[in-house]
């Protein structure tokens, strides 16, 4: 593992996986090109590379890209990638206080924090993690996601009724399309192009960028920006002392981020949303969330980018990719005539353990890329609505066409996004429907096989035994009655 | 009014001159700048690593850049209807996968016939094969097959979407046993860890995902005639008619010509030597064909289906 570190840090090692976290700031903060596209996309220009650099290079860009989504999440809440949902949740409203550079500063250090607690876990617990791991099958999966849905009571605002509607708009969205389980076609109202059912990506920037580019047209008169650009000289210093004044709180992040990614289907998006919502059930001060509190970016972004070195221990275990991206580099793997797997790391332990250390480094460049660049990035607020609006639609359509070529696409993102900027009208808020297409791909699906699997052996056995549906089924019902003893009481008070 | 006439004469100029660079050589021959690549089932499963292994021979033949997207689902029927709709330009291929297209477009309002589309050709097929996790009570099929009786019904058996239903229920009716069928979406990449954490009791798939995963499943029936020998000493049931083919197609409608350039430049790439290797080392049968050859297979496989 030493030799390893010395290879992580020879300079070619370091040069390659640099330009991937360089390649990471583009991909992440362009909504629609997520690091699954980006990694994909640099594969090709890997293969003249040797395979430690190679791979060094397609990990610093799928790390860089879990922090980088942040900064359009924060700055005109719109996630660059669906990892950073919950990250524009307190993100923006920092924005539109004038803390747009606490928001930048501190969702690169959780990420960077969050990082390289996950090439920790990567390098030191990948054995006793999967195993764990392993204990997860469809009906925890399906419990997983109910628990992860349970964050609606927190984000509904004033309506859990709406909330719980507009998750299921998200559920019922993402079940458009050809069934998993068997050649059905669900709502698809005959037009051959929703076969193929609603793209993640593109539903997620209908939800959020188009909503929030109607608005700045028809706040144009009244604001000339999204928020008012304040540059404190100090601010990066005091940032980092704010969040590592949460000990607690960050590695309970970590823990549930390199948890959550270690899930072979789970993955950085619902690493974060889980994250965050045991950030609010475990805060005492919970009435600035949603609002501004920086623990909520914390939280989310501690938690994704954990995520991110966590998915490849089920790749370097089991021959499994953990997400998307994780796959991608286990296709460059296998190009390479490499088995990704437990033979890997008896045949090439030098190349899996260099690949966790360069993770672990590339945490850090991506903190110092991250400061570097966040007055640069933080001035995208200074330009004027008039401009703003019109580019950040622009970036929604090529972002909605780009991540399956489909023109499509771009339609159904637009009347997504409609229809969520009429909703809010009627207090929906935009954040459960969101929710709602992350979650459906998890929660449907397993929940089919589960059932398939209670055929054999019984609905009581399958969903309602075992120690991880237990626990599952007690934190969602610990979620609920936490938000209704709360509104019970708000209630009372108020009368 | 002025600049468009003037626009149009250069654009016409420009493009005669392109015609005559491009000489007479081009006349109706294959002419894409980009080849798409459709994979219908998930990143790293068995048609992804096709088509990467495919794709530095395909893009050199070819002398085109090769993309490929995932279009996945519904066993595999998504990508499928994709191609189906794809314009019939030779610009966009897909993996194609026997009997699953076949199986497939049976499924209601999928929207393709499997003899609509261009096939080009099948590289390489691998026989199916029954395995449990390591540390399963049934390390054999004879205990399996004890096991299964003990308790009709009760044993689990993932398989890939509905065509893997229709495998699962084959070897049923030969081994005299009855077990339930698990559906698993998202192709073998999510099956493996049900399997390796015991959520099912077996999982029917390829032989090559049992070379593959040899170091958390082990196989312990093989579907056909023959050995394979990756997996030394497995038992092969000859009743079992459970073959997976892997090849090449074209959208419905491709000119001849097309399917020609490109049924040469898979062959070129199919024979590559690392190719072949990985093939042989990853449980694989190899397989160059003809479009005859191709056309004559598929009209086969899709007459034993049709039943």
């Amino acid at each position: 593992m030493i030799e390893a570190f010395f290879m992580a840090i020879s300079p070619s090692y370091l040069f390659y996986m640099t330009i991937g976290v360089l390649l990471g700031l583009v991909v992440g903060t362009l909504p629609g090109l997520t690091a699954t596209m980006g990694t994909a996309l640099l594969v090709p220009f890997t293969f003249g590379l040797p395979t430690g650099e190679g791979i060094a290079m397609l990990g610093g860009l799928y790390v860089c890209a879990m922090f980088s989504d942040a900064i359009p999440a924060c700055l005109v809440n719109t996630p660059g990638t669906p990892a950073a949902m919950a990250t524009g949740f307190d993100g923006h409203p920092m924005v539109k206080q004038g803390r747009g550079q606490e928001a930048i500063v501190a969702a690169c250090f959780g990420s960077a924090l969050g990082t390289i607690f996950g090439a920790i876990c990567y390098l030191l617990l990948a054995w006793p993690m999967i195993a764990i791991a392993l204990k997860f099958g469809p009906p925890q999966f399906f419990w997983l996601g109910i628990f992860a849905l349970t964050i609606i009571g927190s984000l509904a605002g004033d309506s859990i009724l709406k909330g719980l509607a507009g998750a299921a708009i998200g559920i019922m969205i993402s079940c458009i399309g050809i069934s998993h389980a068997a050649e059905v076609n669900r709502y698809t109202l005959n037009i051959p192009e929703l076969r193929g059912g609603v793209s993640l990506v593109a539903a997620l920037i209908g939800v959020f960028a188009v909503p929030q580019v109607l608005n700045m047209i028809l706040n144009i008169k009244k604001e000339e920006f999204v928020a008012e650009y304040k540059s404190e000289p100090g601010v990066i210093l005091s940032t980092i002392k704010k969040v590592m004044s949460t000990p607690i709180h960050n590695l309970r992040s970590a823990v549930i981020g390199a948890f959550i990614g270690i899930l072979p289907g789970a993955g950085s998006p619902i690493a974060a949303i889980v994250s965050y919502n045991e950030a609010l059930r475990w805060s005492k001060d919970k009435s600035q969330y949603g609002k501004g509190d920086i623990r909520g970016v914390t939280a989310s972004e501690i938690a994704n980018n954990a995520a991110a070195p966590a998915a490849m221990i089920p790749l370097v275990t089991l021959g499994v990719p953990g997400s998307a991206p994780a796959a991608v580099i286990a296709g460059a793997l296998m190009l390479r005539g490499l088995n990704p797997g437990p033979e890997l790391f008896a045949t090439d332990g030098s190349l899996v353990y260099s690949f966790g250390w360069s993770l672990l480094i590339a945490g850090i460049v991506v903190f110092f890329i991250g400061m570097f660049a966040t007055p640069l990035l933080t001035r995208i607020i200074k330009i004027p609505l008039r401009v703003l609006a019109p580019l950040i639609m622009f970036l929604a359509i090529i972002g909605a066409y780009a991540i399956r070529n489909n023109i499509f696409d771009v339609y159904l993102m637009l009347l997504i996004g409609v229809f969520v900027f009429l909703v809010r009208r009627i207090g929906f808020h935009p954040g459960p429907i969101g929710l709602g297409f992350i979650l459906g791909p998890i929660i449907e699906p397993n929940l089919v096989q589960a059932l398939y699997i209670s055929h054999a052996v019984g609905v009581q056995k399958v969903f309602f035994s075992g120690s991880v549906n237990l626990i599952l089924i007690a934190l969602s019902i610990l979620s609920v009655s936490a938000v209704a003893i709360s509104k019970f009481r708000s209630k009372n008070n108020t009368n | 009014m002025k600049i468009s006439l003037i626009m149009k004469g250069i654009t016409a100029s420009v493009f005669g001159a392109a015609l005559l660079l491009t000489g007479t050589t081009a006349n109706a021959a294959w002419n894409c700048k980009e080849v798409t690549f459709i994979v219908p089932y998930s990143p790293g499963g068995g048609s992804d690593q096709m088509a990467r292994r495919l794709q530095p021979g395909l893009e050199e033949a070819l002398g085109v850049s090769v993309n490929i997207v995932y279009k996945t689902g519904g066993g595999g029927a998504v990508g499928f209807s994709e191609l189906h709709r794809s314009k019939p330009d030779g610009c966009t291929i897909s993996n194609v996968v026997v009997p699953n297209v076949i199986i497939s477009s049976q499924g209601e309002g999928v929207g393709y016939k499997p003899d609509d589309f261009a096939y080009i050709g099948m590289t390489e097929s691998s026989a199916g094969a029954l395995m449990v996790p390591q540390d399963s009570p049934y390390q054999t099929i004879e205990a399996f097959i004890a096991g299964a009786k003990e308790k009709p019904g009760m044993l689990t058996v993932a398989g890939t979407g509905g065509s893997g239903a229709d495998r699962w229920a084959q070897l049923a009716e030969v081994l005299g046993i009855e077990a339930t069928y698990v559906p698993v979406s998202g192709g073998v990449g999510k099956m493996m860890p049900m399997l390796a954490g015991s959520h099912v009791d077996a999982a029917a798939t390829g032989a090559n995902h049992a070379t593959k995963h040899k170091a958390i499943v082990n196989a312990i029936l093989l579907a056909g005639p023959n050995e394979v020998s990756t997996l030394p000493g497995v038992p092969t049931e000859p009743d079992w008619n459970y073959v997976v083919t892997w090849g090449i197609m074209a959208p419905p409608g491709t000119p001849a010509d097309y399917v020609e350039a490109l049924n040469a430049a898979l062959n070129t790439a199919a024979s590559a030597p690392e190719v072949r290797d990985a093939l042989l080392k990853g449980g694989y049968v190899p397989h160059i064909q003809t479009v005859a050859e191709v056309n004559a297979f598929m009209a086969d496989e899709i007459a034993k289906l049709a039943d």
